[in-house]
């Protein structure tokens, strides 16, 4: 049984690598574009937020799978062809861009509006105000959304394989059917758990660091 | 009012958009032969879903093999293409092929009326059955034999279907239906059990599980459940290569290197 499991433990690192890849390379990105959408979801520019607002609709509106199917079967027929893992990260980035968008708006409207006023009094300049003042503290306010977001991207990652991609879901059903045992599937969720163990932890830590007014 | 004006002309352009792209992607299906430009390239994409043993998966190193892949390896070396293998999602096979993304679907692709409308097939290269196991010592022997039996199949298979072809046998089996499992693994197990007297299972598909057990517990009947066959999916548009790849199949059949293949995978001469 330990001998069986050590001989499947290279396919699914393998597999683990590209899980992580979708996972990191979509949370560094998507995280940058949610603040922007959500600027533009609080803008007084009518065109912007109606855009905004349309992205959010959309993106949240529709499965991820049917987006991730969209962008990588559907665009090459108007001539925009990504390869596989190209069109997946834009469909995770886009749909993950959106969540974030709105936990950050949240989160922006959740500060006091005194906050504001008293940049202004202290000559702050509109751009200063929001780094320095207003984003430092949604952060501390989104923290538990945003840790939410990022378990559940996790476990969102095993949908890349409607476009073939082998992540650590496939990489067990692969052993599962070679070897008519289902000890690879358990394995594979003892490793997802491991993961979103690890990343609660992490998490946990911050959320404690910020926590410096309670 | 304006507000929502605005609003219904962004979904018309949504609505209409998306009924332009399923207008395009029809047309693109009457492409031209795409033999000469694979030619060019000297190599072919071959789509297959690598998660589906034996005919092709992974083995524990995380190279692809299994039956498809090595008679696929062997009959575009004939023709002189390099294979490559792309792994697919098997409920996205058709869309794959027909955008190009692969030039062939080669992976125990069962010849339907209904999927000879979305590809050609070439010639049938693999006879698949519906066949009854029962355990060695079984009294069973044939379909008359299953009356009042414990029967169980794979819920949603093929197998379903083919054995609900012949309701008058299915009437006789203890509850008057069979046993459904998920899967194929769970109804040998359960036969294994003894909690079964017999399981109607897809053959090749089972004899790569019996292989993988132990081949002297089971015995497989003579009589069987109907026949299908195994083929390879090509676009409408390219003759060329279904003429191609029949060639090199009668070819090997013929010196038989075919048979090879089928006996490593398959462990029973054809």
């Amino acid at each position: 049984m330990i001998s069986y499991i050590y001989t499947l433990l290279p396919s699914m690192a393998d597999g683990l690598i590209i899980t992580l890849e979708i996972f990191f390379l979509t949370l560094i990105l998507s995280i940058p574009l949610g603040i922007i959408v959500s600027i533009g979801r609080l803008s007084e520019i009518k065109f912007l937020f109606k855009i905004t607002e349309f992205y959010i609709w959309v993106m949240r509106g529709t499965p991820l799978m049917l987006q991730i199917v969209f962008i990588f079967f559907g665009l090459p027929i108007v001539g925009i062809a990504f390869d596989r893992f190209t069109a997946v990260l834009i469909a995770f980035v886009l749909n993950y861009g959106a969540y974030f968008g709105e936990i950050f708006r949240g989160g922006m409207e959740s500060i006091d509006k005194g906050q504001y006023e008293a940049a202004k009094v202290l000559g702050l300049t509109s751009y200063k105000t929001f780094i320095r003042i207003i984003l430092p503290q949604m952060f501390k306010v989104v923290l538990p959304s945003i840790a939410n977001e990022v378990i559940t991207l996790v476990k969102d990652t095993s949908l890349v394989y409607v476009v073939g991609i082998g992540e650590l879901l496939r990489a067990g059903k692969i052993a599962s059917n070679r070897d008519v045992s289902l000890i690879p599937l358990a394995l594979v969720g003892i490793i997802y758990l491991l993961l979103t163990a690890i990343f609660t932890e992490i998490f946990n830590k911050i959320e404690k660091r910020y926590s410096y007014y309670e | 009012m304006k507000k929502k004006n605005y609003f219904m002309i962004l979904l018309a352009v949504l609505v209409l958009s998306i009924i332009n792209l399923t207008g395009c992607s029809k047309e693109r299906v009457s492409n031209k032969d795409s033999y000469e430009s694979l030619e060019e390239k000297g190599s072919i994409v071959m789509g297959l879903d690598d998660t589906f043993a034996p005919m092709g998966f992974r083995d524990d190193k995380g190279e692809l093999v299994g039956f498809d892949v090595d008679l696929a390896e062997e009959v575009f070396n004939r023709i002189g293409f390099e294979v490559e293998f792309q792994p697919i999602d098997w409920s996205m096979k058709e869309t794959e092929l027909n955008s190009g993304n692969i030039d062939v679907i080669w992976n125990g692709y069962s010849i339907t009326e209904e999927r000879k409308e979305k590809v050609n097939f070439t010639q049938a290269y693999l006879k698949n059955k519906q066949i009854i196991i029962t355990l060695a010592d079984s009294s069973i022997n044939n379909k008359e034999d299953l009356k009042g039996k414990k029967v169980a199949v794979q819920n949603g298979s093929s197998t379903l279907e083919a054995i609900n072809k012949q309701p008058e046998i299915v009437a006789t089996f203890e509850g008057g239906e069979p046993v459904l499992f998920d899967t194929n693994n769970e109804a040998i197990m359960d036969l294994e059990a003894k909690r079964v007297d017999a399981v109607v299972s897809d053959e090749v598909l089972a004899r790569y599980y019996i292989k993988q057990k132990n081949p002297e517990e089971y015995k497989v009947l003579e009589d069987n459940f109907g026949e299908e066959e195994y083929g390879i999916g090509i676009r409408k548009e390219d003759k060329r290569l279904i003429e191609e790849i029949n060639n090199t199949l009668n070819e090997m059949k013929k010196d038989g290197s075919y048979q090879k293949v089928y006996e490593k995978w398959f462990g029973e001469n054809k």
